[in-house]
């Protein structure tokens, strides 16, 4: 299953960069994140509860990032298994500077899911994966921008 | 003369016991200390299992047990071979490969048995099955049949040197020559992919070893509890008569409720000799999507040659036929493709080659059907383009080839699923092909109906698709059949039954011939305390197969009745006449025995008897098909096409079968609405999706979707040809599958029909409002 989709931070390249690549920011902004913390220089572990539609449950699994040119793209690497089923997936994130302070994030990966999650939830994986990464990503946006205000 | 019941609409025996509530079901066994299963199923379709955690399962309240594939031990076997390839076809090749009990290595489709948790309910089962922790290496899964076959594929079976399961051709004359002589060609690749069979009713067992009584009893939905029990005794090391099966009513069984020997059915009794308890286990609707037998996906590659006039001169068919993860059920789902793809018509020269491939997705077996609407698709998806290409009517060019009257018994000389020659005993196809087309109106369609509502706008069509069934193969079935003192009679055969009418349709049979009421005949099927020698329901053999066992056991119950009132009343058997319950003289009636009284006196209490005498009015017998009956039938119905939603509103759906001698018009009737509505799924509702991994996208019944009344015409409209099988008494053929087998390829006919202004082709099925809008968008850019 392909996930892409493009998000306007307002900030520069390199504040967004930060952002992404904190794990206590991102521990707070991926929706029913219960457990969210660094194994490695690139690794993160963490437990997450996912409803889509009649099937929740919750995820154990880890991130891995790659292919890191900061600040301009990385990749994401995540493997998830539960009791409703598994996810696994790769995607590309590319951050783009607009010239005018803000910066446009695009994404695009390909999401392998197994067990009651597929069997039950996949109509809906599309409509909640969206979901969960538009309010995922208008967190960080929130963080980014209280960050900045701090600086002032 | 004895009062007629054969062929007369009768009202069945069983409704009231159904439709109150009062049949006995697998689920409703309760038994004092039964304990409950649940499964954990792989979540991969093909993954290597690194390690499996049981330890926490293990200690949770209510847990009696938890087994995995090492637990199994010595034990651990796969399950039997239950069809082999055709011996006598020369080069077939077939390897066999067979479903475990539970998984050793690695998990070949997805909701393959990994574990099973026992425990004091179902819900504390379920929930310690979720606390097994099964680590897996995924590897990558086949899942197109075509990608399968390529060298770099991965592999289902890594012993195999590729995913090739079968391969078998069959040649009749000469197809290239009859090509080079050919006006025209015709060619094709057609694709057909999955459906479920969805029973109303899951799959259920519930097993009880009585450890003093030494008794293995099982409640299996099964539509063939003899050879169950055979091969559960076999497994467990039990003699056949320690092993009791017993099929209750079963809501629907479509095929995959065959002798499967699935992985529950293996475990369960294995785990109830194991605990000495009662175990039972029923399946839910999300495991029936994954782990019960489906069928039809299959990709043909198709030629034909005809003359100008629309004569057949050859036809060549190489197909590939899915298996799923293993083979059980050996060849005859792509045999019978191969035997329907000639269907009625007289074709001199036929090729056809088939490649079976694994793939890592749920197991195929036979679904209502089996293999037969994939031939009917193919051929009549033919006969359409061949009528477009030569400018012929479509009702035209089927006439012209038609199997004629005199031709019969017809042989197709291709060997078929019974592994013998696929002959056609008996059939008149016109007359039923054009009681078809009257009763629907086709001239009067297509001269004035149509051309009106085409030029409102409306998008009409019309099909019309005569189609084949062979049924009622053998090997055999038999049927005890005994009068009580109390006058009623008893019947005993060993067939299951899950919906066909059987307790009524048998009850006429024997009523007919011992001058009883219906409802005095009292029927037990699938119980083999009861009865321990035959096969099972299925290939629409119960009517002709055990149809005519029974007409047997009854006729030797009526002789021994005749011979024995004869002596009792002083009278020539000739002169006697069974009804109403009494054996009378025929124009003295009061000269007469009741039939309860004469079974009395056959089992005397006192007194000899003559050497030889045999107690009771009971007989047992049997009937075994020399080989299969073929029936016959046309449908035909008029949609309108919505150009917007693509909804397909059916306005007339209209049959005309043969199938023999009919046992009961109303049962004939009801078998074929059913089926039709199966029909209409395949065509246009139901199809499995599964994405590139193997997993199934589609399990509930919310996104896989059923015909409810909404989808179906407002009436079936059913005629009726009777064309007595040579090849029995009762003269029956089967019709259990017949209203599904010719249903897409009439759909698609319609369709191209109401829709000609867009030149659409159809060559493939399912199809579904989304799919139709892509063909046509695809077109019309």
């Amino acid at each position: 299953m392909r996930i892409e989709g493009e998000y306007t931070f307002s900030g520069t390249r390199e504040d967004v960069w930060e952002i992404v690549r904190d794990p206590e920011i991102l521990s707070t902004a991926l929706p029913g994140t219960q457990k969210f913390e660094q194994v490695g220089e690139n690794e993160y572990e963490g437990r997450m509860n996912v409803r889509i539609g009649p099937v929740s449950g919750t995820f154990g699994g880890k991130l891995t990032v790659s292919n890191e040119i900061p600040p301009e793209s990385y990749t994401l690497t995540v493997e998830g298994t539960g009791k409703v089923g598994f996810l696994k997936g790769t995607g590309d994130v590319e951050l783009l500077d607009q010239g005018d302070g803000t910066t446009l994030m695009k994404y695009d990966g390909e999401v392998q899911i197994g067990g009651r999650v597929a069997s039950v939830g996949q109509r809906l994986f599309d409509t909640v994966s969206k979901s969960m990464i538009k309010q995922g990503l208008e967190k960080l946006d929130e963080a980014l921008q209280a960050r900045s205000s701090d600086a002032d | 003369m004895t009062k007629e019941f054969i062929g007369k609409r009768i009202k069945r025996n069983e409704d009231p016991r159904l439709l109150t509530g009062q049949a006995l079901f697998v689920d409703d066994v309760d038994i004092p200390g039964m304990l409950h299963a649940a499964f954990v199923r792989s979540d991969y379709a093909h993954a290597k299992i690194v390690s499996i955690d049981t330890s926490t399962a293990r200690q949770m309240p209510g847990v009696v047990a938890v087994y995995t594939a090492e637990d199994m031990g010595d034990e651990w076997q796969p399950g039997p071979p239950l069809v082999s390839p055709p011996p006598t076809v020369e080069d077939v090749v077939f390897h066999s490969r067979r479903q475990a009990p539970l998984v050793k290595d690695k998990v070949r489709h997805a909701g393959e048995t990994v574990a099973v948790v026992v425990a004091e309910s179902r819900y504390l089962a379920e929930d310690a099955a979720e606390e097994i922790w099964v680590e897996y290496d995924p590897l990558p899964a086949v899942v197109d049949i075509e990608k399968g076959l390529e060298p770099n594929s991965p592999l289902v079976h890594d012993d195999l040197e590729s995913n090739l399961a079968a391969h078998l051709s069959q040649e009749k004359g000469d197809y290239e020559a009859a090509k080079a002589q050919a006006d025209v060609v015709i060619s094709k690749k057609i694709h057909i992919d999955r459906g479920a069979a969805a029973a109303m009713e899951n799959r259920g067992i519930v097993a009880h070893w009585d450890e003093k009584g030494q008794l293995l009893t099982i409640w299996d939905t099964t539509q063939a509890p003899i050879p169950i029990r055979n091969g559960t005794a076999a497994r467990l090391g039990l003699s056949e008569n320690q092993v009791r099966v017993i099929a209750p009513f079963v809501g629907g069984g479509f095929g995959p409720k065959i002798m499967m020997f699935y992985p529950e059915e293996m475990l369960i009794p294995w785990i109830s000799m194991k605990l000495c308890r009662p175990i039972k286990w029923i399946e839910d609707r999300r495991e029936n999507f994954y782990a019960t037998t489906q069928e039809r996906g299959q990709v043909h590659e198709v030629e034909m040659a005809l003359t100008k006039d629309g004569k057949i001169l050859g036809l060549k068919d190489d197909f590939l036929h899915d298996t799923g993860a293993f083979d059980p059920y050996g060849l005859t789902i792509p045999l019978n493709t191969q035997s329907h793809v000639m269907g009625p018509y007289e074709i001199a020269n036929f090729s056809s080659e088939f490649k079976v491939v694994f793939t890592n997705k749920t197991i195929v077996t036979p679904v209502r059907g089996a293999g037969r609407p994939q031939g009917v698709y193919i051929i009549e998806r033919l006969m359409d383009a061949a009528a477009r290409e030569l400018d012929i009517d479509p009702i035209e060019i089927r006439k012209k080839n038609l199997i004629a009257p005199d031709a019969f018994p017809y042989s197709h000389s291709i060997i078929d699923q019974a592994f013998a020659e696929l002959i056609l005993d008996s059939g008149d196809y016109l007359p039923t092909f054009e009681k078809a087309i009257e009763m629907i109106g086709y001239r009067q369609f297509i001269e004035q109906e149509q051309p009106r509502l085409r030029a409102e706008g409306k998008y009409v069509g019309i099909g019309i698709t005569p189609f084949i069934e062979t049924t009622g193969v053998g090997p055999y079935e038999g049927a005890r059949v005994q009068i009580e003192p109390s006058g009623k009679v008893n019947l005993a055969t060993g067939i299951g039954t899950q919906g066909q009418g059987h307790f009524t349709s048998f009850a006429q049979i024997v009523a007919e011939q011992l001058g009883v009421d219906v409802t005095d005949v009292r029927i037990i099927t699938g119980d083999t305390a009861e009865f321990h020698w035959g096969t099972g329901t299925f290939a629409s053999r119960g009517a002709v197969v055990a149809g005519n066992a029974v007409y047997a056991a009854a006729s030797g119950v009526r002789k021994k009745v005749l011979k024995m009132a004869s002596k009792v009343l002083d009278a020539p058997e000739e002169e006697l006449e069974i009804q109403d319950g009494m054996v009378r003289v025929a124009d003295i009636p009061r000269m007469s025995i009741s039939l309860g009284e004469l079974a009395a006196q056959a089992n005397p209490l006192r007194g000899a008897v003559e050497p030889g005498t045999e107690p009771g009015l009971e007989a047992t017998d049997y009937f075994g098909p020399q080989y299969g009956a073929t029936a016959f039938g046309t449908h035909a119905m008029i949609i309108e096409v919505d150009p917007e939603t693509m909804l397909v509103e059916i306005k007339r759906y209209v049959t005309a079968e043969d199938c023999g001698r009919m046992l009961n018009p109303l049962i004939v009737e009801g078998q074929v609405h059913g089926g039709v509505s199966m029909g209409i799924g395949n065509a246009y509702y139901e199809q499995l999706h599964f994405d590139e991994n193997g997993q199934l996208l589609n399990a509930s019944l919310a996104d896989y979707l059923i015909p409810s009344s909404m989808e179906m015409p407002p009436r079936i409209e059913v005629g009726h040809a009777e064309t007595k099988s040579p090849l029995s008494e009762l003269g029956t053929k089967g019709v259990g599958e017949a209203g599904t087998i010719p249903v897409p390829a009439c759909f698609a006919q319609a369709l191209e029909n109401a829709l000609q202004d867009f030149d659409l082709e159809i060559a493939e099925t399912p199809l579904s409002p989304n799919r139709l809008y892509e063909l046509l968008y695809k077109k019309e850019q």
